[in-house]
């Protein structure tokens, strides 16, 4: 009983962090509606980022979400002016978006690769091998700390995304372009946003992940698939279905890592992914139609 | 009177709480221009897709020269002999018009050479010759429906099912399209929705009324436009509504 | 293009190909042009579905894996010579296309999601030739038992050999592609406008699924080629996302959905990345690869069609320019 009130504590808290991971790609694939590949490369910089922050000016990991936020903005509206808004609106759109950010991806992992080595990096903080006993269960104090933060961000955006007017206006956008231009709403503007915002978190995320996860050049593809299985399997656009992805998948994984290899593990949760996308594509939140 | 070679009988289809045909019956004629009309939403198109397979009938038969051809798909029904347009014009947006056309051909072609040899034709009967090399994807609104016209033909059907051809049409173009039309009525049979009165009452030779996915009336246009059935259906409605 | 022209492009550049054997080559060049055909081959028949129909495949490593470990599989343990192994190999690979490709279809699944079906299924086959460590060999790989030159057991010493196999292979996949000529068209509909298709007596599974287990199956037999000639394959080479992302992106950027687009996406793109790789690699670990992704991005940015739009663009350009020159005339006029 134990035992299993201990796996499902650990696949929750691993869900968690899922689910932040695919916030920003679901933010953009849902209002975009673009396939961003490089997602995961740029968790791996907003690591990095973290790591030599860390290491070098000994700004804590969690802190140094407020200096990665803000340029990582910065980042996503350069990227999105130069790279991806030159590509939006033509039949090829969908295909040379997904090859052009896999390209990205490229230029990230080698720009990582030329510079910092392809070795495995860590960060010790003060919490590093701790962890919390609760009721018997213990949780390692990194994960409860970045599942902490990331249910706040996830509250936060939700907020932002329901109750503020640049909220409604990225709603609209999602919803319907034609419609929220004829609104008096700038697209171009509303996507610029949603863009740097997308970047912005996935490298806040990665921020608040460097003190329990190794950092090297290629991190990002692990995390890639998993950010697009959580995001399709809540549904697009859907942040609750996100969380619930994202939850999902860590007490899959968590369980499944027990009961056999990690392989299997991934291909159980490749699984399910194949099969939401099969019968239900909107996702299990998702309320919109096939694309 | 002509042979009937298209059967509807009894068809029925639901989406969700939505009855959008309902117990509908009716014949086509060979040789005959059968119009349909009614108000909006009264399920014109949703029969055009019933019977041409894009949606499954939930109950009743169609039969076609004597053969059930409900259950099949749009293709093979295609291939029995029946094609339609589609309301909202469909062109292959990235293929040139003489593309368009030939792809049109090809399922009825035993070689590809005999399907490029009947694009020019097809596109004369359009008027579409001189646009050959434009992409589906640049046409005017006019173009597009005689693109889609032009695609229907090329699959040589027997019975022509044409969904709001007029639709967005300035009145000397429809005249034009009505012309081309009694024209093909010499070799096909066709079925037309149409909303456009002065259209439909010229070129029918039958009309069929339906109104909240129920067949209401038919008859000679003659009989239709004093039917109190139908102008109930239309200024009933738009009497509410005002 | 016209299938005759098309069929004499190919006999030119075989024969072209062909001379370019009897040169007197150094060994790294002969690789790249080994490498190239190589990407061409699989290209070609990742356009089949991927170009023509449209649906972004970016999980074709999947099926070049499934090629690669079944001949050497069966050559290892039954010593079958891969010529008959790759003809296996290909059949499974159909069969794996076909449990992903008819669901897919049946349920309508198309863009951005299609492509995630394909990368999960390439990570699934992935972790399970992982898993599958008895068989497999894990992630140490397979590496394939050494004969001497053999005709007959598909190996050979020096690259001579190998160059003119998989011209072989590249010629047979675009003569196929193009005498599917009716199939072309009836893809490029479905893209289009799978509704339309229809309508117009095109079966739009039919032909779906065709081109989607032939392109499976051309894959599948450059998997078996790519594990004779390296002689060595893992998980992470052959069913890795790399090698998924190169085929898309010879065509891609040679021309999606066009007879020669794979082939001259080929020809740019590898001889490129290998002078790269052979020039900076070792001095800059990183750095070619670096390069090739800013490429790949200009090239898109600039290029959304391909390079096999260029002459297209060209000749509009030229019209834009002449008609132009027709209205300043008649302005002056």
């Amino acid at each position: 009983m134990e035992m299993l009130l201990q796996i499902i504590a650990s696949g929750l808290l691993l869900g968690g962090i899922y689910a932040l991971l695919s916030v920003g790609l679901n933010l953009i694939f849902g209002v975009i509606k673009i396939v961003n590949l490089a997602h995961g490369d740029f968790l791996m910089m907003g690591m990095y980022a973290t790591f030599f922050l860390f290491t070098l000016k000994d700004i804590n990991p969690y802190v140094s979400v407020l200096i990665i936020f803000p340029a990582f903005v910065l980042v996503g509206v350069l990227i999105f002016r130069f790279i991806i808004k030159p590509l939006l609106g033509k039949a090829e759109t969908e295909v040379n978006t997904i090859i052009a950010t896999a390209g990205l991806g490229f230029v990230l992992q080698n720009l990582a690769l030329m510079l910092w080595k392809s070795d495995f990096r860590a960060i010790e903080t003060n919490l590093t091998g701790k962890s919390y006993e609760f009721a018997g269960i213990m949780l390692s104090a990194g994960r409860t700390w970045a599942f902490v933060i990331c249910i706040a961000i996830a509250l936060i955006l939700y907020y932002i995304l329901m109750k503020t007017k640049v909220g409604t206006h990225i709603r609209a956008v999602s919803q319907d372009t034609d419609a929220a231009t004829l609104m008096g709403i700038n697209v171009n503007r509303i996507y610029t946003l949603t863009f740097a915002a997308g970047i912005a978190l996935v490298g806040a995320a990665g921020a608040i992940i460097t003190p329990t996860f190794y950092v090297y050049p290629t991190v990002g593809l692990y995390f890639n698939t998993m950010a697009f299985i959580i995001v399709v399997l809540g549904g697009l656009g859907s942040f609750t279905g996100a969380l619930i992805g994202g939850l999902l998948i860590g007490l899959v994984e968590s369980f499944a890592g027990v009961m056999a290899s990690s392989e299997l593990a991934q291909v159980f949760s490749l699984l399910i992914f194949l099969f939401i996308l099969f019968v239900k594509p909107e996702g299990i939140m998702g309320k919109g139609a096939r694309v | 009177m002509a042979e009937k070679i298209l059967m509807v009988d009894n068809i029925s289809k639901r989406f969700g709480g939505l009855q959008a045909t309902d117990k509908v019956s009716f014949d086509v004629r060979a040789g005959e221009i059968l119009g349909i009309i009614g108000p909006n939403g009264a399920g014109k198109s949703t029969l055009f897709n019933l019977i041409t397979g894009f949606y499954p009938i939930d109950e009743g038969t169609i039969t076609y020269h004597g053969e059930r051809i409900d259950g099949l798909t749009p293709d093979q029904i295609c291939h029995k002999g029946i094609t339609r347009t589609f309301q909202v014009a469909k062109p292959f947006p990235g293929l040139t018009i003489a593309d368009n056309i030939l792809v049109a051909c090809l399922p009825k072609a035993d070689k590809v050479s005999d399907a490029r040899a009947k694009v020019d034709e097809i596109l004369k009967i359009v008027s579409l010759d001189k646009k050959a090399g434009s992409l589906g994807a640049d046409l005017t609104t006019l173009e597009r429906k005689r693109l889609e016209l032009g695609k229907a033909l090329a699959t040589n059907p027997e019975i022509l099912l044409l969904d709001e051809v007029m639709t967005g049409l300035k009145p000397k173009e429809m005249d034009d399209m009505m012309e081309l039309i009694k024209e093909l009525k010499k070799t096909k049979t066709i079925v037309i929705v149409e909303h456009v009165m002065r259209v439909i009452m010229n070129i029918s030779d039958r009309i069929i009324v339906l109104d909240h996915g129920q067949k209401i009336a038919e008859g000679l246009p003659r009989e239709i436009a004093e039917n109190p059935l139908v102008i109930e259906a239309y200024l009933g409605r738009g009497a509410k509504h005002a | 293009m016209k299938q005759n022209k098309s069929l004499l492009i190919l006999a030119i550049l075989t024969v072209a190909l062909l001379a370019v054997y009897f040169l007197p080559l150094v060994i790294f060049a002969k690789h790249i042009l080994i490498l190239t055909l190589f990407y061409a081959f699989l290209g070609t028949g990742w356009n089949l579905m991927c170009g023509y129909a449209g649906r972004l495949s970016l999980g074709h490593a999947a099926f070049a894996a499934v090629g690669a470990y079944t001949s050497i599989f069966l050559f290892k343990e039954f010593n079958l010579t891969p010529w008959l192994g790759m003809f296996v190999g290909g059949g499974l690979a159909v069969l794996v296309m076909l449990l992903i490709a008819y669901p897919s279809f049946r349920f309508g699944l198309k863009g951005p999601y299609f492509t995630l079906a394909s990368i999960a299924v390439a990570e699934i086959v992935h972790n399970l030739l992982i898993y599958g460590r008895d068989f497999t060999g894990g992630s140490l790989g397979l590496s394939l038992p050494y004969v001497p030159t053999s005709l007959a057991m598909f190996q050979f010493d020096g690259k001579e050999l190998y160059y003119l196999v998989i011209l072989a292979f590249w010629l047979l996949a675009v003569f196929l592609t193009i005498k599917m000529e009716r199939t072309r068209y009836y893809l490029e509909a479905i893209r289009e406008d799978e509704d339309a298709a229809a309508a117009l007596g095109i079966s739009v599974n039919k032909n779906l699924i065709a081109a989607a287990c032939i392109s499976a199956f051309l894959v599948a037999v450059g998997g078996t080629f790519y594990g004779q000639y390296f002689r060595y394959i893992d998980p992470y080479s052959i069913a890795g996302f790399s090698l998924s992302l190169n085929m898309a992106l010879v065509v891609v950027i040679g021309g999606s959905g066009t007879i020669f687009g794979p082939t001259i996406g080929a020809f740019v793109l590898i001889p490129l990345t290998e002078i790269l790789r052979m020039s900076l690699g070792s001095q800059y670990p990183g750095l070619h690869l670096f390069l090739y992704g800013i490429l790949l991005v200009v090239c898109i940015i600039y290029l959304p069609k391909g390079i096999a739009s260029l002459p297209g663009i060209i000749r509009a350009r030229n019209d834009k320019k002449a008609r132009q020159l027709d209205q300043g005339s008649e302005g002056v006029l």
